[in-house]
Parts: C-alpha cells; structure tokens; sequence
C-alpha cells in the first residue's frame, strides 16, 4: 500500500509540474472558450458588423416595397432582432433607349386615351340624336355619326394593339434591364441581395430573392416574415375585413419560454441551458483525455526506457497500474477543481453572472465529477492496456490517434442528446460505456433524466470498469515486457483471453 | 543472501523459453549467466525478479520464496537502459529509492552518499538529459545499488560504455563482491565475463549446455589452441599428425590439437616445415569454447 501511495504521489507530482499539464488546465480552456464566445459576441454585436442591404424592386408601382420596409423594421424593433440587415427599395436608372420607349409607349397611351374619348362622344352623341324626332336629317346624321363612330373604334383599335405592343416589349426589356442592374448591384458588393416583387405573381405568394452568398440565404427569415405580413394584409384587405383591426392582429407573438427544473421553473436562455452543459461536457473531456493521455505516453516511456523494469523489480503490476492511474485521475480531479476555483473567481469579479452558471448546482456538479471519475477509470485503463503493447512512440502513435478520433465520437454524437434528452434512443446511448459519461452528463441539465438512468448507467459504468481494468492488467503484465514487433489486433485478443 | 534456482522452466505458448535450468548463487560470488540471443537470460533474470512467474520449479533465497522483504533485498539493472530523461537526477533518485522502501531520508542520504561516491555529487540537481550517455549508465549502476541491496542483477553493465568507464564499472562490481553481494552477471562480452565471474552458466535455447568456473571449464573442454607465426606460407602446417584443425590467417595458423597432444613432437615438425617467428601453447578463451559449443548446439 506504502508502494501504490508512493507511485501516486510520483505520478501526480511529476504531471502536475509539466508544461502539459498547465496548457491542458489554463491555455487549452481559454482557446476552447474564445472558439466558443467570440463568434456568440459578434452575434451580440451587430455595431461590429456593417449593415447589410437587401434590396426591393417592383415591376410596377403598387408600391409593395415600402410597405413590406415598414413591415420589416416594425418586426425588428418588436422582436429586438438584432440582424444587421437593412431592407431598401431599390429602383436601377433606365437607360435612354428605355426612356425613349416609354415616351413611346407614353405617347401612345395619351392617343389612345383621347381616340377612347372621341369614341365615347360619338357614342353620346349618337344617343342624343336618337333620341330626336324621325326625320330625314336625323336618319342621315346617325349614318353620318355611325361611319364616324367605326372609325374611330377602328383607329383605336389598332392604336390599342399597337399601345399594348410596344408596352408589352417595354417591359419586358425594363424587367430585362432593372434584372440587369441589379444584379450588378450585386456583384459591385452594393448590396447582400435584392427582393424582386412581380405583382402577376406577389399576391399569390411568390416573391424572388437573388444573391450571390449562400449563407445569404439563411439570414433571410425575418425579411421573408416581412413579405407575409404584406401579402397577408393585401388578402385580408381582398376578402373585406376590417382593415383598421389587420394591424392588431398582425402584432408579433411574444413566446415566454419557462423550463421546469425539477420544482422550479426558470425562463428559457440557449446560453445556459445548452451552451453551459456543452462547455463542461467539453472541459471533462479534456480533463479525461489529458489524464488518460499522461497514463498512455508515460507507460510508453517508461516501457520504451526500460524503467519498467528497475519499478517491476520493485513492485508487481497491479500496485504500479493502480498508483499511476489512481495518481493521474487525483490529478485530473485537481484540474477540474482549478477550473472550479477559475469559475469562482468570474463570478466575484463579475465577468460571469451566477444566474449563467445556473446549472451547476451542487447535485449537478456532484454528477459530473462521478461521471467524471468513471470515464476517466474506463478510458486510462483502456490507454495504459494499450499503451504498455507498443515499445515506440512511432508505433504507438498512429493507434494513439485512433483511440482520440474514437473518443470525439461522444461529442459528435452529443447533437442527439440537445435535441431529444429524453429520448428512447439517447436513453439506450447512454447505456453504451464509451457514451455514457458524456452523454449522461449533457443530459444531466438538459434534460433532467429519471433517477433510474442514473443508477443503471453507473453500474453499467462499474462493471465495464472492472472488466476494463481486468483486461488492461492482463495485457499489462505481458505487453510490459514485450519489445520488438508491434502487436496485430489478433495477438492483443490472445494475450487478453490468454490464462 | 543466496540464491537457488531449482529445475525452473518457463513456455510462452507452446515455446520453451527457459528449460529444466538449475543453478545456485552464493554471497560474495559472481555468476556469469551467458549465452547468445533469444537464449532464455533475460527470462531467467525476470523469473528471479518475481516479475515473470516459472511456469515450473522454484527460486529460493535463503531457501524462501521470493516475497516483499526480499524484493527490497535485490538491485536491478536492466538491458538497453534508459531513464526519466526531464527530471533533476535527486528526483529520480528519491523516487527509486523509496519503491526500494528507504524512508524518504534515508534515500534523500543514500542518494547523496552514492553520488560522491561515484564521483556524480555535481549532478545532484540537474536534469537528467544533461548527464552524458556515460554518466546515464553509472547513475543506473547507482540505482540498482542505491538501497545497499544483497542481491544484484545486472544484465549487461557494460553495453554502450566506453573503456574507461567500463573499467570503473568493473572495479565497482569487484567491490560489491569483495562486500559479499550475491552477483548474477548476464553479458555478451565474454572477455569482461572471464575477468569478473567466479562462476558461468551458459545456455541455448533455455538449455544449460555448459556450467562451472573458469578452470572447469577449460578442464573439460580438453583443447589447446597452437599459434604459428611465420612471414613463409603456413599451408605446409595442414599435413601435420594429431590435427583436430587449422585456421590461416595471412601469416599466422591456429592449430587447435587434443590436449595431450605431444606439443614438443609438434613443434619439432613445425620448424622442419616452415620458418617461425613465434610459437604459442595457448588455452582456449571463454569465447572460443563459447562459440564452439553454440555452433555444436546449433549443428
């Protein structure tokens, strides 16, 4: 016993001392954290960030486009929307050989207007002379009228074909041409995209937006709102609703978001309730993996060094496996503490409101450090198996590689768990020893699981625990000695299933 | 303390590693356990350290079994050595020195004691990466004797050392003899085996083929080795009677003859055949009965 506490102590002294062990405690939480916070902060920020135009243009001038600007400020200021988008009607210059047609098309209107009026006098005034007494001259001035009428219908017919001619190429070269320009709007970086409002198509919901980014077109929602707010109005207003009481109706939802914590509720914050869980899921993870890490390259030194030997001659295997992951995992403890203690000086320096770290309540952080241990417990007994089959850091570093790649999959799979805590599916993960420390301790705050799936993970954990340790004893006290060739996976199962 | 290794065989698998080897060690004696790779030594030596269990017969010391007390009794120096490379020589010293169960002073005392005496006291607190490679091997030496043990082991001492430091190795180890440690020696290099060992022990396969001390070894291996020297051609010497064989080297032969062969008759027809510069009735070396009875085993 003497012999283990000596290991321990030689284990934790050793690694606590290293520059391994400060970047894994002080620089590698404050990267992790800057990863994690500084895209939150210029979220938080929109004065950090230019605004960002999205155009409007219409094909015709029912003015749509103020309106759904009106619409879209109204919802920012309501929802306190903090996107940087700003949403403007646009309308291109038309060049002069487009002006000139709409002069044209002008032009042709105002004789199409006045043939339409000539037509209409003719009309009333052949009412009124219909309406005289049966004579000669009434019979002749109806004939005389009647061919006039016809002429003039005939003029304004073909002035009407003409007129809706030369407006239809207008248009057509206008849409053409306003397309045109904005679009090197566009690619002039004037503007982020541009909403392009074709009244055939506006009241029947259909509205396009062209731009050049793809991540433009997820940054769109609360524009999209804007346009069904207007496109909404404009039906209700078709199917003669009051009109005064739209604007009520339309007001945003406020939704309340209160989560139930066991008796209490709180309201609702991403910040806490899944940012938190997920940055300490992360912290144990590198408390674990440092400390599983220190096991893994220390026994492949000492291997490597032959020490093994001078400390096999001096005590057997179990007491040597024992002190070194016993010391190391004191040392991963130590680390979280630190972290503990680091948390606690936020929050009396008030860089961290208590309310932000809600979660972290006594039972929880209780939780989390037995979760701790038990990962901690399976995966070095996994690395010090391993570690002591290969007699190279060359050898060793490729498997070394594999077994990290291997144990990131938890935090891949961690997505489920945010999603559905409760699952049946994230319930039976949390059940499969690899998953079970970090996914428990996700769902701890999360999803505040029954006390039942507290019970059956930790005794899944313990039992895998001592079969692990059993297995890495066994692998140990042959793998230990062995040099020369690496190992294939066959002769790792032998030597395991070897009496 | 003694040591007695009794019909102790080892397997890995289906392999013997260690066969039916049986040897006793006594206090103020050095064993030379020799024999080529893969011949069963480190094996043997790991058995006697507890850290591999025989697989049949036993090891005693003192007749008892191997337990804590005499764990702490043995020193230990293994082959292809290397040490905790980023840590302050004490350090490492302070370390091995309690796994040996010295109290934290007594190793702090121990360790201080044993730098002076290996001229090493400058180094006390400085990494060692910054010993030379030398220096490394003596403070393993250091190591293995830091807790003043009865027994020591030590499987190739002078592997990577230069003649200078090879010779204080030497005379250390003379003096842990002349103290009256028990020495079990595992060496390739059978000329510094020849030097130290009181006692040899050789084996092949994990098979003790050949055992006794220096001077019953050569008894038994009833050989002598003649050497010609001659600026003539030595092929001449090829006809000569009672010949078991002959090794030309430009302007030297080997002639290795029975023991009782008559050496006057031979040198007689020698000279009649041949102009020599030097004539030498030679026993053979430790290495040339090493080797003939390896490449015999082999054969």
């Amino acid at each position: 016993m003497k012999k283990f506490f000596i290991i321990t102590l030689w284990e934790f002294f050793r690694h606590f001392k290293s520059r391994s062990f400060l970047l894994a405690t002080f620089v590698s939480p404050v990267l992790l954290a800057l990863i994690i916070l500084v895209p939150t902060l210029f979220l938080d920020n929109p004065t950090s960030e230019q605004p960002r135009i999205i155009g409007c243009m219409e094909f015709d001038s029912s003015n749509v486009c103020p309106e759904i600007q009106k619409r879209f400020i109204e919802l920012k200021e309501n929802t306190q929307n903090k996107s940087v988008l700003q949403l403007v009607p646009i309308k291109p210059d038309t060049s002069l050989f487009l002006q000139r047609r709409f002069l044209k098309v002008a032009s042709l209107k105002t004789e199409l207007d006045s043939l339409n009026d000539s037509y209409n006098q003719i009309k009333e005034r052949r009412k009124y002379i219909f309406q005289k007494p049966k004579t000669r001259s009434r019979e002749q001035l109806l004939k005389q009228t009647y061919e006039e009428l016809i002429r003039t219908r005939e003029s304004r017919d073909l002035t009407q074909l003409e007129y809706e001619k030369t407006k239809t190429e207008s248009d057509s070269i206008w849409r053409r041409e306003m397309i045109y320009k904005a679009d090197n709007m566009l690619r002039d970086n004037l503007l982020e995209g541009y909403l392009l409002i074709d009244p055939q198509e506006f009241y029947g919901g259909v509205v396009e937006f062209h731009s050049l980014l793809p991540s433009n077109f997820l940054q769109i929602e609360a524009v999209r709102q804007a346009v069904q707010v207007v496109i909404v109005e404009a039906r209700m207003k078709q199917d003669n609703i009051r009109v005064d009481k739209i604007q009520e109706w339309l007001s945003p939802v406020q939704l309340r978001e209160i989560q139930l914590h066991g008796e209490d509720k709180q309201e609702f914050d991403f910040m806490i309730t899944y940012l938190g869980p997920i940055i300490v899921v992360l912290f144990l993870f590198i408390s674990i993996f440092t400390s599983s890490g220190f096991l893994f390259s220390g026994v492949l030194q000492e291997k490597t060094n032959r020490v093994i030997e001078v400390l096999l001659s001096s005590v057997n295997h179990y007491q040597l496996i024992a002190g070194k992951i016993f010391g190391l995992g004191i040392l991963g403890i130590f680390q979280i503490f630190i972290w503990f203690l680091f948390t606690g000086v936020l929050i009396v320096f008030n860089v961290l409101k208590p309310s932000e770290i809600g979660f972290l309540t006594l039972r929880n952080a209780g939780l989390f450090v037995t979760y701790f241990i038990l990962g901690y417990l399976f995966f070095a007994s996994i690395f010090v198996g391993i570690g002591s089959l290969f007699s190279n850091e060359e050898d060793a570093h490729n498997l070394n590689q594999f077994m990290r790649m291997l144990s990131i999959f938890p935090i891949v799979l961690a997505v489920l768990v945010l999603e559905t805590p409760n699952s049946l599916l994230v319930r039976i993960l949390s059940f499969i020893p690899p998953l079970t420390p970090t996914f428990m301790i996700l769902r701890t705050p999360l999803g505040n699981p029954p006390a039942i799936d507290f019970y059956i993970s930790i005794g899944i954990m313990v039992v895998s625990i001592i079969i692990s340790v059993f297995f890495a004893g066994k692998l140990f006290k042959v793998g230990s000695l062995l040099y020369g060739k690496k190992p294939s996976l066959r002769e790792i199962f032998s030597l395991m299933f070897s009496r | 303390m003694n040591i007695s290794v009794e019909n102790v065989s080892k397997a890995f698998r289906t392999t013997f590693v260690v066969r039916d080897l049986s040897f006793t060690i006594e206090p103020g004696q050095i064993l030379g356990l020799l024999g080529p790779n893969g011949a069963g030594k480190t094996t043997t030596l790991r058995m006697i350290l507890d850290i591999l269990r025989p697989d049949e017969g036993k090891i005693n010391f003192d007749g008892k079994q191997i337990n804590r007390n005499v764990r702490n009794r043995i020193g230990y120096l293994p082959e292809e050595r290397g040490i905790y490379q980023k840590y302050k020589v004490i350090d490492v010293l302070l370390y091995l020195g309690r796994l040996k169960n010295l109290s934290r002073r007594m190793s702090h005392v121990e360790a201080v004691r044993h730098l002076d005496r290996f001229d090493m006291i400058e180094y006390l607190e400085q990494p060692v990466s910054n010993l030379s490679k030398g220096l490394q091997q003596k403070l393993q030496l250091l190591i293995s004797l830091l807790h003043n043990p009865d027994i020591i082991i030590l499987d190739e001492p002078f592997w990577g050392l230069d003649p200078f430091n090879q010779q204080v190795i030497r005379e250390k180890i003379k003096a842990l003899r002349n103290e009256g440690k028990t020495i079990l020696l595992s060496t390739h290099q059978l000329s510094e085996a020849e030097a130290l060992c009181d006692y040899f022990v050789l084996i092949d396969h994990g098979e003790d083929v050949l055992r006794g001390s220096l001077e019953e070894i050569r008894k038994n291996f009833r050989e002598n080795i003649i050497i010609v020297e001659s600026p003539q051609n030595l092929k001449a010497l090829q006809e000569l009677p009672d010949l078991q064989k002959i090794v030309l080297e430009d302007s030297r032969a080997l002639l290795y003859v029975d023991e009782n062969a008559p050496v006057d008759l031979l040198l007689k027809e020698i000279v009649s055949s041949v102009n020599i510069t030097r004539f030498e009735l030679s026993k053979p070396s430790l290495n040339d009965i090493f080797l003939k009875i390896i490449k015999n085993s082999k054969s």
